[in-house]
């Protein structure tokens, strides 16, 4: 998003919004892309049809099973302040695994996670912390070793 | 989101983060983020484009091989060809009912707009139809209702009639907020037709500033914002109408 293109009390919310600091930032290799297996961990407040949708800024997590199809993903990120239409026309704008099944089938990623997850990006960053280091738990049980972190 | 990486990238996962809001990310500082110059809404660019998609996946993906150290904040040097206004698109349909009303005052009651609304979704019904067709997917369903059910519980509450929940596990106002959510998502749906690439602004000017539907949102916005219950107010002032989309008094 280009913030000079905002109204500028708007751009100046966006540019002070409160984030969480970190002291050290940590940092780990791996092979290249080719032989990666790739996960995505939204932060969309992603839902598949049937599950119960995110309500309010809970930190916890959902699970998106690898073989979930488009008809079958919500949104319910609790802001209303970002465009849904991408969304709705094409679920790759958000959560783009028909393009990592793409990349894995043409060899640029080795392959593509059998499980990806969804937070809702609106909770408490601190109150994630507990939750996302259970699903990096559940990465590693799934061999992945790239994870893709889009927001909304 | 870029905490997350942290968090991740600490149980030994390379992580990339896209970040849509680059002072975030510079605050935040993630091992590895990729900035783009997109809308929020759409970390990956354009719908329907996979070829530029696929670009944007790669840039990010790329920052993983990347001999570097902490942190490595890359942009995205493209922008988003579907911010572009599409002058082929048109409306799905004309407004049912005389809409909007020819004067305010006595017709702007909720009635009226909640007779307008029920009107309006039934006549979305048949593009609403066609574009699910289309896409193959809908993603309506937050509430659990059905279009039109979700219609008539909107519809009552801007009658001013008391609430039940339709739903056993939802509050009525949290029902109310998945209702509208469900609505909003239905009528641009119906806007989205094959064969033209509408931006996400034509998509909004339409359903804020034409619609029966956008007006019913509207004045629910104000008539929630004097509940006497917090939540209700709450929800009604910040989760209904987006925050550009609010006009002045309401």
């Amino acid at each position: 998003m280009r913030l000079e293109e905002l109204p500028a009390a708007q751009a100046e919310r966006y540019a002070t919004l409160e984030c969480p600091s970190f002291n050290t930032t940590p940092w780990v290799e791996g092979p290249p892309l080719a032989r990666r297996r790739v996960a995505i961990v939204s932060s969309a407040g992603l839902v598949v049809r049937g599950e119960r949708p995110f309500r309010g800024r809970e930190a916890d997590y959902r699970v998106i099973p690898g073989a979930t199809r488009a008809d079958q993903l919500l949104c319910s990120h609790i802001s209303i302040n970002f465009d849904r239409t991408g969304f709705q026309e094409d679920w790759n704008v958000i959560f783009p695994l028909d393009r990592l099944r793409e990349l894995a089938a043409e060899g640029t990623i080795g392959s593509v996670a059998a499980t990806h997850y969804s937070f809702m990006g609106a909770a408490e960053p601190s109150q994630m912390e507990g939750a996302a280091r259970e699903v990096a738990g559940r990465l590693k049980q799934d061999n992945v070793d790239a994870v893709l972190l889009p927001p909304v | 989101m870029s905490a997350l990486g942290h968090y991740i990238e600490e149980e030994g996962i390379p992580t990339v983060a896209v970040a849509l809001v680059r002072p975030q990310a510079e605050r935040t500082r993630p091992p590895r983020a990729l900035w783009v110059p997109f809308e929020l809404g759409r970390p990956f660019g354009p719908p329907s484009d996979p070829a530029f998609q696929k670009q944007v996946i790669l840039a990010a993906l790329r920052l993983l091989e990347a001999k570097a150290r902490p942190v490595l904040l890359a942009d995205f040097p493209e922008d988003d060809p579907r911010e572009a206004p599409d002058p082929r698109w048109c409306p799905p349909i004309e407004s049912p009912l005389p809409f909007p009303p020819p004067q305010a005052g006595e017709g702007m009651g909720g009635g009226f707009l909640a007779d307008a609304l029920e009107a309006e979704v039934a006549a979305l019904a048949r593009p609403y139809a066609r574009s699910c067709a289309e896409r193959g997917r809908t993603t309506v369903g937050l509430s659990g209702l059905a279009p039109a059910a979700a219609a008539e519980y909107v519809a009552a509450w801007l009658r001013g009639s008391p609430q039940d929940s339709p739903l056993a596990d939802l509050s009525p106002v949290l029902c109310l907020r998945f209702a509208v959510d469900d609505l909003k998502a239905y009528a641009l749906e119906a806007a989205i037709t094959a064969g033209t690439r509408p931006s996400s602004r034509q998509l909004g000017d339409w359903l804020w500033n034409d619609t029966a539907i956008g007006a019913a949102i509207r004045a629910l916005r104000r008539q929630l914002a004097d509940s006497a219950d917090d939540r209700t107010k709450l929800i009604g002032t910040m989760f209904l109408v987006p925050a550009l989309r609010v006009m002045p008094g309401g």
